[in-house]
């Protein structure tokens, strides 16, 4: 049978999910790191609101100090200074994301950095995770953690379910048509990835097979992020694994380009500047980490409140959080 | 009536799209990486119980409609319709078992609920986000292949089937939440 029975099994079953995973990755000789939560400041990204507070010395003087949306600026300062592969199971806090039955404003993360690896190692990384949690699962779906991901291109994946090729049309004025012929209301201002995502949102990510995990793989370059773009293509080394249609993972080939990072820091900030609810400080020194010595590395980052859902059969967060 | 961002819109809130009434079943907000967020609502018509699932930028502009709430009894079901009295006109009201869907399952004769009007129709009920129900039917606790412990099925008194845990007896008091269904707690009294 599905589910739990009760919150102090959730819990138990919580802590079983994190022996495996830190096991997993012990075993494989990463290192796991334990980030500040607490920063005075972050990586801009245009679409994550952040939680502000104050550190005070004794005569009250403050400083602003955020809660990490995630441990990533962290982990890749201590890539740079030579960690070698790394994970973190991490409290993250996103503001203005309001609860709902796959998101909780605080919620935990595996986060993992693979040396020497590339966006598609890491699917074989994760797969053999996915099997050491399997016998975890109850057998309803313990074959969402054994069968082999459906590996789907974000390209195919647009033909598929909203019948054009994304890969030839993906300028505003093509996407705009697109959107016409499709029937799904936009707006004068809407942008090149609003309206990306509005068809997105709308027809590929519902229609996504559910029976098994499925990875959407190679993401379009015109969305910023800090995945390491494909030369020559319109795509960049991303993917994103859903569950159930549920997202459940993220992982990119790392962008360690100096000028390609500075160039995304500095497109973001301002966007931050001009858009935050939350303006928050950003860490100018980010750029300069990464130097010539710094590792080809991939990243995958995991939300374990979601994992732990589709591990038990649960479907709404608030069943996997002793607080929720 | 008022215009509202899409990304204002909560749970059992009531909204206007392309001229019918319809109440929000489901609000899921979605950060697609960058870019803007979106919400993906899921709303059931109020006039046909049909679902419609929409996907807005939260900022797009929706259309919020000021309903009125009137405390009335629940009276009977007469197996498609359900029937309420208003608690201060004695006027009655039917919703149909389209639109109340699952909610039906916490309705008991006699008791007082929110219906739900608007120009002059009637649309839905509200219902508090827990309600309390005393369970009538208990089967014995099967050992089966759950993630951890036991659990098992009970029946309440409206005929809805719930999981719970084992110790749970027939005659007590247990919490169900509306939209889940889910067992919250027991209720000692």
């Amino acid at each position: 049978m599905k589910g739990f029975a009760d919150s102090w099994e959730a819990a138990r079953f919580r802590s079983r999910v994190y022996r495996v995973i830190r096991d997993f990755f012990l075993d494989r000789g990463f290192l796991e790191a334990e980030t500040p939560l607490l920063s005075p400041d972050l990586i801009p990204e245009s679409a994550i609101e952040v939680f502000k507070t104050e550190k005070m010395d004794l005569s009250g003087r403050k400083e602003d100090y955020y809660l990490v949306p995630s441990p990533e600026i962290w982990m890749k300062k201590l890539l740079s200074r030579g960690s070698g592969s790394l994970f973190q199971i991490s409290k993250c806090f996103r503001n203005s994301e309001q609860s709902g039955r796959i998101h909780s404003n605080e919620f935990s993360m595996l986060e993992w950095y693979a040396v020497d690896r590339d966006y598609r190692d890491n699917i074989t990384l994760t797969a053999e995770l996915f099997q050491e949690l399997s016998p975890l699962a109850p057998l309803e779906t313990r074959r969402l953690f054994t069968d082999p991901f459906l590996i789907l291109t974000m390209d195919e994946a647009f033909l598929r379910y909203a019948g054009f090729s994304l890969g030839e049309k993906n300028s505003s004025e093509e996407l705009r048509r697109e959107l016409n012929r499709l029937g799904i209301p936009h707006d004068e201002s809407d942008d090149r990835e609003t309206l990306f995502n509005r068809i997105f949102l709308s027809l590929v990510e519902p229609s996504l097979p559910r029976e098994r995990a499925v990875i959407l793989i190679d993401y379009p370059a015109f969305v910023p992020t800090l995945a390491r773009s494909v030369e020559g293509t319109p795509w960049c080394e991303r993917w994103e694994m859903y569950i159930g249609g549920v997202e459940l993972s993220n992982c990119f080939s790392e962008e360690t380009d100096r000028e390609k990072v500075t160039a995304y820091y500095d497109g973001e900030g301002e966007e931050k500047r001009k858009n935050a609810l939350v303006p928050h400080r950003t860490d100018r020194s980010f750029p300069a980490l990464f130097h010539r010595g710094y590792p080809r590395v991939s990243g995958n980052a995991m939300g374990l409140d979601r994992l732990i859902m589709a591990l038990s059969g649960e479907e709404y967060i608030d069943r996997v959080l002793l607080f929720p | 009536m008022g215009v509202i961002k899409a990304g204002s819109i909560d749970n059992s809130m009531f909204i206007e799209e392309k001229g019918d009434p319809y109440s929000v079943v489901e609000r899921e907000f979605v950060n697609p990486g960058k870019g803007s967020s979106f919400v993906r609502l899921k709303l059931k018509n109020l006039k046909t119980g049909a679902v419609l699932k929409v996907t807005h930028k939260a900022q797009d502009n929706m259309e919020q409609i000021d309903v009125e709430d009137v405390a009335s009894q629940y009276l009977y079901t007469d197996g498609e319709s359900f029937h309420f009295m208003s608690n201060d006109t004695f006027d009655q009201y039917e919703v149909s078992e389209a639109v109340l869907g699952d909610k039906k399952y916490f309705l008991i004769e006699g008791n007082t609920y929110k219906v739900v009007k608007w120009n002059g129709e009637t649309l839905d009920i509200k219902l508090p986000p827990k309600m309390d129900l005393i369970v009538t039917e208990a089967e014995e606790a099967v050992k089966g292949d759950t993630v951890t412990g036991a659990t098992k099925f009970v029946v309440v008194e409206t005929g809805l089937k719930v999981k719970v845990p084992i110790f749970i007896k027939e005659g007590e008091k247990i919490r169900i939440n509306v939209d889940t269904l889910e067992y919250q707690e027991r209720i000692n009294s």
